[in-house]
């Protein structure tokens, strides 16, 4: 036997192995699309989705990559860097695509129909000068949590101001220094949130009115000092630099801690992991006395990859294909989200009334100034200034730093 | 040391009481997590929060074995990792031994270059790699195949397989195959006839690292690879483990199933490693 | 490249009557041949990527990757004008050499060990081989449930024992968090130096001991004069690649800490992911990569100078 023989025909056989798998195409329309992985149920409703939508398309080949939310933006990043944008992308921010020239207006590729499905107020979360660049697929909507029975055993009221709070907190402790009477995340994963919901019900916000980015507003000082005060003195979950929203949602559950700040989809969670927690729901403990909701949206974009007239059709019957009402339905419902579309808000209301309620909040609450470019940005620097302050940093100064680097 | 002051039977028993326990403990202590594992893996996630907690779940739910085959294609991610570690590791091979075999029995200009060169071709991340790595793919359509992968695992595995195998032909005396050149053979004949056969050994534990290592690998198969039905085990499992919620009685699951083809596979080889050395191994 | 390495052999064969001549310069050429298929394996698909890297580096980069001109030294003063730089390298360096240190002694003294001829002693390396058959990320993900203070497994087992009460924080810093970190690193590492320990001392010819048996050496010195002076050279080159893996390692931290909080467990390689994929300075990333190369690069020569000279080269 000849080595090089054997090495050269095992590679040229392997080679054309690989061609054929490559040439497998034919001169079908292919969209190749990058999802979120929301929860347990989206990859096997994405193998769905694909499998129906082929079936009724049949000269579009459909290409669904789920990707789990870890991996998402190394992903994307990667495909950007090689010119290969996927055509669709369902992620959460929008801003930073479009500013780099990468997206295409939603209304070249979303049709009347569909597009006129949308709540405005969501819409308008997209836009940029004028245009919508994204739209939504679903939102969340958060608000306070608490273990009624703990509550009632450690004999204080739900808490509405921020004063409250901490007695309640204190209080709680009191009762059963065994359990966490707060939960908080501000984990590299969700500790924007946190950032949002202190600062917005203590009077500030991350921009003033004009857009400009306010990130140093004394409010904000005020609101972050605060709850990394309720931290440091012990009074919430121990580490909330590495437990996440969803370690404090199980042991939530578990009932050892009696308070948090959650999505709607609280119940759902609780629900499907096995747990009997008596729990309650309410507004966030604001300073101002005026609880602020706090919405989550996450969107499509279509990139802008030159598009032939057959692809570009493909686009637009991916979007009607999914928005289409009953299926949209049940990828709200999938995971416990809100609907961005009045019909599957309807739908969503005659399943349960509670959902009624929500969907109402969700129409009103405040959502992140994900239209500006800097947003991701701003997201990674406040979890940053959250984390630092918890190490003992001062709240000012890395607040006036990091608003130094973004508007400067 | 008093050891020495007792009969040499007495001492011989302790010293193997002492190693048993030694070793005992040593594998308890690797085996601990696997044990976390497979208990967690029964619980479900109420009991795994529970406040207090138990270390055997209370009641054992089978059904998370069955229910990770509906919620992933697991069946089809290990047979993906199989063709890419046994794909990997003959490609790795293939390409190292003739390199080996140079490298340890023929003197050229630039060995010792080539010998660094292999090594500084490891000094950087996969991580760091990515974009590159993408692009050089890409340039020859491999992307989201598993050949794609093949390739690049092959290729970071290089280093450890010449290395390696550098190490143990030199330990290997020359002179078979020079007295197998005399009577007729080329040197490839005498490399396949004389040559490997004795190395076996050596080629085994290379074969192991190389099939382990690519059996592992996360960061570039995640990047490449689009597909579900295209992930290997590692991307695949981690559908159970999202950004922010793990699903830990889903994710032991299948690490259980994850872990168990690689023992295997050791288990099968290790006869091989052990039996009738008397030569073979590494050598710098 | 494979056809290459077709032609040339089949055209010494074609041609007889210009053997002599052509086969000297075959003999001169045939080396070449041989590495070739792993040199051009390793060309296209290690040392692509790492020029692309320096092209990064030194380029002016988007925020997407896009390379789009010469930037000289920018990336490089940027990166390391951010204040969290010299505790990554600090914990990188701690890092490696912990790991790498640990796990090369208790590897060796575990190969030791497992070289004795016991019963079981096939099901006691079947056992030492599975930290190493595990997923890195799931391993870390199975430490960090183990460890975790409110629904962890070690307290759990400690509480159901009698020996604590009240559940034990076993990560109240991040030091200690880190602390951690390098114990799951040493944990899987143990295997690898251990298989390598072991082939190593199979290699070692018996009648060495019998040898030194007969005049009278005790252990301990058939250990450090026999044992370990043989193995050694089997251990420079794997603690090299030991050290650049271990050096590059990526998952472990990812998976408990993410180098949170605020970069206090970052090492090199989750740092330069961040910069790339959370805030979106691939140019800088490159750059710390560069860095790190260079580190290595040095540590890597000095270390293979030292060892090979006094060793069999």
């Amino acid at each position: 036997m000849n080595v090089k023989k054997l090495i050269a025909l095992i590679l040229v056989v392997v080679m054309l192995a690989a061609m054929f798998a490559g040439c497998g195409k034919d001169d079908k329309v292919t969209l190749d699309v990058v999802v979120a992985e929301y929860g347990p149920n989206t990859a096997a409703w994405w193998k769905q989705f694909e499998a129906d939508f082929e079936a009724a398309n049949k000269d579009i080949d459909l290409l669904v990559d789920v990707v789990s939310w870890n991996d998402i933006t190394a992903k994307v990043q990667t495909l950007i860097a090689n010119n290969n944008a996927p055509d669709i992308l369902n992620i959460d921010s929008f801003a930073d695509y479009q500013a780099a020239g990468l997206l295409l207006p939603a209304q070249d590729y979303v049709s009347e129909t569909t597009y006129a499905k949308f709540y405005q107020s969501f819409l308008d979360q997209s836009v940029v000068d004028g245009t919508v660049w994204a739209v939504p697929d679903l939102a969340s909507c958060r608000a306070m949590y608490y273990n009624k029975d703990i509550l009632d055993a450690a004999g204080v009221a739900v808490p509405t101001t921020f004063e409250e709070l901490r007695k309640a907190c204190e209080a709680i402790k009191a009762y059963d220094s065994s359990i966490y009477p707060w939960g908080v995340d501000m984990t590299s994963d969700e500790g924007q949130a946190c950032f949002a919901y202190y600062i917005w019900n203590n009077g500030g916000d991350f921009t003033d009115a004009e857009g400009n980015w306010t990130l140093n507003d004394p409010k904000n000082v005020e609101a972050i000092e605060f709850i990394v005060g309720l931290v440091q003195d012990g009074l919430t979950n121990s580490d909330p630099a590495t437990e996440t929203r969803y370690v404090n949602q199980d042991m939530f559950g578990a009932g050892q801690v009696a308070m948090m700040i959650g999505p709607n989809s609280i119940p759902t969670y609780i629900a499907d992991g096995g747990y009997s927690v008596n729990w309650g729901v309410a507004g966030i403990p604001a300073s101002t006395g005026n609880s602020i909701a706090h919405g989550v949206m996450d969107r499509f974009m279509t990139f802008d990859n030159g598009y032939s007239e057959a692809e570009m059709a493909a686009i637009t019957t991916f979007y009607d294909f999914f928005y289409e009402d009953t299926r949209y339905s049940e990828w709200v419902l999938m995971e416990g989200f809100l609907p961005a579309t009045t019909a599957g808000g309807e739908a969503m209301a005659k399943a349960d009334p509670a959902n009624a309620a929500w969907i109402e909040i969700v129409g009103t609450a405040k959502f992140y100034p994900q239209s500006k470019a800097e947003w991701a940005d701003v997201k990674t620097g406040v979890i940053e200034v959250e984390q630092s302050a918890l190490q003992g940093g001062n709240v000012q100064e890395l607040l006036d730093d990091l608003q130094a680097e973004i508007a400067g | 040391m008093t050891a020495s002051l007792l009969n040499p039977r007495v001492k011989k028993l302790l010293l193997k009481f002492i190693l048993y326990i030694v070793v005992i403990d040593i594998c308890i202590l690797i085996l601990y997590p696997y044990f976390v594992m497979f208990c967690t893996a029964l619980k479900s996630r109420a009991e795994i929060f529970a406040k207090e907690g138990t270390v055997f779940p209370i009641k054992a739910l089978w059904q998370n074995f069955v229910d990770i085959w509906v919620k992933a294609p697991i069946g089809r991610n290990m047979i993906n990792s199989l063709i890419v570690a046994g794909g990997s590791t003959i490609i790795a091979v293939v390409c190292g031994i003739p390199a080996a075999y140079a490298l340890s029995r023929m003197k050229f200009k630039g060995q010792t270059a080539f010998l660094g060169f292999i090594i500084v071709s490891q000094m950087f991340a996969p991580v760091v790699l990515l974009i590159g790595i993408y692009k050089i793919l890409a340039a020859f359509g491999l992307t989201n195949s598993l050949f794609g992968l093949i390739c690049i695992n092959a290729a970071f595995n290089q280093a450890f397989t010449v290395w390696l195998l550098r190490g143990t032909f030199m330990t290997i005396s020359a002179e078979m195959e020079q007295a197998a050149t005399i009577d007729g053979c080329n040197r490839l004949q005498a490399m396949f006839r004389v040559l490997l056969p004795v190395a076996a050994p050596g080629i085994v534990t290379t074969l192991i690292f190389i099939f382990i290592n690519a059996w592992n690998e996360y960061t570039v198969a995640m990047c490449i690879i689009s597909t579900d039905v295209l992930k290997p085990i590692t991307v695949g499992i981690n559908i159970f483990n999202g950004y922010n919620m793990i699903q830990w009685q889903y994710l032991f699951a299948s690490s259980v199933f994850a872990t168990i083809p690689v023992i295997i596979m050791f288990m099968c080889i290790e006869k091989h490693l052990v039996s009738g050395l008397t030569s073979g191994g590494v050598k710098g | 490249m494979s056809t290459k390495t077709l032609e040339k052999t089949s055209a010494r064969e074609l041609d007889p009557k210009k053997l002599a001549a052509r086969k000297r310069a075959y003999r001169k050429a045939e080396p070449y041949i041989w590495i070739a298929p792993s040199l051009i394996l390793m060309c296209l698909f290690i040392i692509v990527p790492i020029v692309y890297v320096f092209a990064t580096a030194f380029g002016k980069v988007d925020r997407f990757g896009r390379i789009s001109g010469f930037g000289g030294f920018e990336n490089f003063a940027n990166v390391l004008d951010n204040p969290e730089v010299g505790r990554v390298f600090l914990n990188t360096i701690v890092w490696t050499v912990l790991v790498v240190v640990i796990s090369t002694i208790l590897g060796f003294i575990l190969a030791l060990l497992l070289n004795n001829d016991f019963k079981g002693r096939k099901i006691a390396r079947a056992i030492v081989v599975f930290p190493w058959a595990t997923t890195l990320v799931v391993q870390a993900s199975v430490w960090s449930f183990i460890i975790n203070k409110d629904f962890g497994a070690l307290n759990t087992l400690l509480k159901t024992l009698g020996i604590i009460s009240t559940n034990i924080d076993w990560t109240p810093t991040p030091e200690a968090f880190f602390a951690w970190e390098i114990a799951c690193g040493i944990f899987v590492t143990i295997p690898f130096v251990c298989f390598t320990v072991l082939s190593g001392l199979q290699s070692i010819d018996s009648s060495l001991y019998e040898a030194a048996t007969v005049d009278g050496a005790g252990y301990w010195s058939k250990l450090f004069k026999i044992t370990i002076p043989l193995v050694k050279p089997s251990l420079t080159v794997s603690t090299v690649l030991n050290i650049i893996y271990v050096f590059n390692s990526f998952p472990i931290v990812w998976t408990m800490t993410k180098g949170d909080p605020a970069y206090m467990t970052d090492t090199l390689v989750t740092y330069l992911y961040k910069l790339n994929f959370a805030n979106f300075k691939p140019g800088e990333a490159a750059a710390i990569s560069v860095i790190g190369f260079v580190i290595l690069l040095a540590c890597a020569s000095l270390y293979m100078i030292s060892t090979l000279k006094k060793g069999d080269e």
